[in-house]
């Protein structure tokens, strides 16, 4: 089995979506996938939002651990089975994976669309929320690092004592 | 134990200039004095007009700017909070009996001064009264308002005469107490007891009693419906094109016209329209069983608009309409037959939701907080800062140089909304001690924490970074942005959602890398942090104007992430010292609204009250 984790994507709506430099009038939807692995999620099609279509649809992925994109597609239906490509957006895994951000938090997210003439299209706009197993997020969450400033080893600018007060907040949380 | 109702709403004519008051009543405690109360009598079967004098005395809310808010379906900016007030051990003046005891509440101006925002009723012979009449005054998030409380003993003579026309020197003065309104709404409860003093500002060794204030935002509800109208087969009333319709929604008043609540935005040339959203509060529909009427109209840039047609729906019946998935038709009102004539155009409810909506007075009072975060830019192109005509020079004799006054007044408001006060103070493009360029230093010199205490904690720093750090560049904002992002996501996780963070940037400059800085702000947009930048000295500081998404455009970082709400306010400071009204205020004036934004997407509430929370003293 490929090492992987599961990753919630909630696709929320697109705007001003374009072809060939006009509105398009409805029908689309969006297909997303990872650059690992060739499974492939489709959202229903939305026809009544014009170049403004919504559709708040959940799409859970195994994200391959080796993976560093994800990459959603809007389409528009053409024909029963056809369809034409409006605009993609390549998501880099880093921005909800190993952040600042904690996982399991929900992040909301917005993209730029490209066409395949590369060319500027609509914003895509998802939220994402990167499920963390049971036993991580039942324990106590590690404390973060206190993240240094990048300070170089000067000549003390004189001694400080006590306990760094970011500590202490961290302390205190834990308590609730 | 008695109590009257009161209710209260502005409403406008379609013309949006006439404004009717309604004031039906709030539910209100009556306390123990009331069954001995003569002259008091006068104060409460007067409510109605106290009110309509409080709140044009005190002249802070502008009843039209509120109603162009109303009438455009926004939020206004400043909610109006109502003061309860209590007393307890007054001092006892009278030979023969207790005190009676009326308090006075005024606002105090940037210069000192004291304006009167209302009056008490007179309790009679009472040492602990509650008083009943409220008074109104206006809650500016951006501004400190520092409030005064002033009891008088009124004299027995007095108490036919109207509390209102009473000369305060010629009654006896009980006590008086001060704070600020920030300071009562941010209290658990809303609510804050003070001990009372003397004029000369010392309760000396006599105990002159406490008084209790209570702050209550004045809406009758929190919850709102949101729904998405649309309409099928509507008459056509254009002749060359299709009928550009919209829809406006009135309640029907008691004196049996009609009060529009909300209107729609005009769609061009289509007769089968879907409109936007509209949110309905129950503050303007009332119950969910009040009639209104929905009226769909043709719009005509002359402003005669021609009603295509017209229907009359509760909140209620449009919920069974979403629910049964079915239309309404229209009907066109007939002079001349006795019955409306039914149109084939009809109304559809594709969406309803309702509701809770909470204020930022409901976050803030239930223990949500504003982390403030300042930092300070350290190039070269500030100036030597042992030469006067540096931005960063320390005048010897305390006038504030430009840095100094930006963390001043952002701060100051802030610090309210802060409970421990333990700001994170970081400087970049200096030269720190060591003899490297740092982008993002402590201000303290310390290699650990960044916090300092209170605002002079803050101002201490920077005075010792300025001694220490050799001024150098170039401008970048990222580090400093990432630090402070980071801080508040780690909050997401170890403060349960409580915390909201504003970073203070304050710079002399140009940003060298302003790609840099908009990929920094891009990632941030999605944590509970907003970013006030302000401009000093006379550069040009148009590029910066980019980061400001105030025009509608959203960041874009290089990886082609669009920012998910606009998180950033600019302004150079040149026009905060420039005119009356201070443009750092402007800058602080949106923070609620971004602090409720993200709240809101996040569907995060105020938290539940704490019924065991001691009462401050």
């Amino acid at each position: 089995m490929m090492a992987s984790r599961s990753v919630e994507i909630t696709i929320l709506s697109a705007e001003n979506l374009q072809m060939n430099k006009r509105a398009i009038r409805g029908n689309a939807f969006v297909t997303v996938k990872s650059d690992a692995s060739s499974n492939t999620s489709a959202t229903r099609v939305d026809s009544e939002g014009g170049s403004y279509p919504s559709w708040n649809e959940k799409v859970v992925m195994d994200v391959p651990f080796h993976a560093r994109f994800i990459t959603v597609e809007v389409k528009c239906k053409t024909s029963s089975t056809g369809s034409n490509s409006v605009g993609v957006a390549r998501i880099p895994v880093s921005d909800f994976i190993g952040g600042y951000v904690p996982d399991n938090q929900l992040h909301f997210l917005s993209y730029r669309l490209w066409d395949g003439k590369v060319r500027r299209n609509g914003v895509v706009n998802i939220s994402v929320r990167v499920k963390v197993a049971e036993h991580h997020s039942n324990s106590t969450p590690l404390p973060p690092p206190v993240t240094g400033v990048p300070l170089p080893s000067h000549p003390s600018t004189g001694l400080v004592t006590g306990i760094p007060a970011l500590w202490l907040n961290y302390q205190t949380n834990s308590s609730f | 134990m008695s109590a009257t109702l009161e209710y209260k709403e502005n409403t406008c004519e379609s013309s949006g200039t006439i404004s009717c008051k309604e004031i039906l009543g709030v539910l209100q405690r009556m306390g123990g004095c009331f069954s001995d109360m003569q002259g008091g009598k006068q104060a409460v079967g007067g409510l109605r007009e106290a009110e309509t004098h409080t709140r044009n005395n005190n002249g802070t809310q502008n009843d039209a700017v509120d109603l162009f808010y109303k009438s455009q379906g926004f939020q206004q900016l400043f909610t109006q909070v109502e003061l309860s007030l209590s007393a307890s051990n007054l001092l006892d003046r009278d030979i023969a009996s207790k005190s009676d005891p009326m308090v006075v509440v005024f606002a105090k101006t940037i210069d000192g001064k004291l304006e009167e925002l209302g009056r008490t009723e007179v309790i009679m012979n009472c040492l602990n009264p509650e008083w009943i009449e409220k008074i109104s005054v206006a809650f500016h998030f951006e501004i400190v308002q520092p409030l005064e409380f002033h009891v008088y003993d009124i004299d027995t003579k007095y108490h036919s005469v109207p509390t209102k026309t009473l000369k305060l020197r010629d009654q006896e003065f009980l006590g008086m107490a001060c704070c600020t309104l920030s300071e009562i709404v941010t209290k658990p409860r809303r609510s804050l007891t003070l001990r009372l003093q003397n004029k000369s500002g010392n309760g000396g060794s006599r105990n002159l009693g406490a008084i209790t204030v209570n702050a209550e935002e004045t809406v009758a509800s929190r919850s709102a419906v949101e729904m998405v109208l649309r309409c099928s087969h509507l008459d056509n009333k254009d002749v060359f094109s299709k009928s550009d319709p919209f829809l406006r929604i009135s309640r029907i008043a008691e004196s049996g016209g009609y009060i529009p609540i909300c209107k729609t935005e005009v769609i061009n040339d289509n007769l089968n329209p879907k409109w936007k959203p509209v949110y309905l509060s129950a503050n303007k529909f009332g119950s969910k069983d009040n009639p209104l009427v929905i009226e769909c109209f043709d719009f005509n840039s002359s402003g005669d608009h021609v009603l295509i047609g017209k229907l009359q729906k509760s909140v209620a019946d449009l919920e069974k309409l979403y629910k049964e998935r079915t239309g309404v038709n229209f009907f066109i009102p007939s002079t001349r037959h006795r019955q409306d004539k039914v149109l084939k155009g009809q109304l559809f409810v594709d969406q309803y939701c309702e509701k809770e909506q909470f204020s930022f007075i409901d976050y803030i009072s239930s223990g949500f907080e504003l982390n403030f975060m300042v930092a300070v830019d350290f190039t070269a192109s500030n100036g030597d800062p042992q030469r006067s005509d540096s931005l960063h020079y320390i005048d010897p004799y305390g006038r504030l140089n430009s840095y100094q006054k930006a963390i001043m007044e952002v701060g100051e408001v802030i610090q309210f909304y802060d409970s421990d006060r333990q700001f994170p103070a970081w400087g970049f493009g200096g030269n720190i001690p060591g003899g490297t360029v740092s982008h993002c230093f402590n201000l303290n010199g310390s290699s650990g924490a960044s916090e300092v205490v209170g605002i002079e904690g803050i101002m201490d720093a920077y005075a010792s970074a300025l001694r220490s750090v050799t001024l150098s560049g170039p401008t970048l904002f990222g580090p400093v942005i990432n630090m402070a992002a980071q801080i508040a996501a780690q909050s997401l996780t170890s403060h349960s959602n409580t915390k909201y963070y504003v970073l203070l940037i304050i710079t002399d400059g140009v940003v060298t890398d302003l790609q840099e800085t908009i990929n920094a702000i891009v990632k941030a947009s999605d944590l509970p942090l907003s970013i006030l930048i302000v401009g000093v000295g006379g550069a040009d500081f148009t590029s910066m104007e980019v980061l400001d998404a105030d025009n509608g455009r959203r960041l874009e970082s290089s990886s082609d992430r669009v920012a998910t709400r606009d998180i950033v306010q600019f302004v150079p400071m040149r026009e905060v010292q420039s005119g009356q009204i201070s443009v750092v205020q402007a800058l602080l004036e949106e923070l609620p609204q971004q602090f409720l934004s993200f709240m809101r997407s996040r569907d995060i509430k105020p938290l539940p009250s704490t019924s065991t929370m001691p009462q401050s003293y």
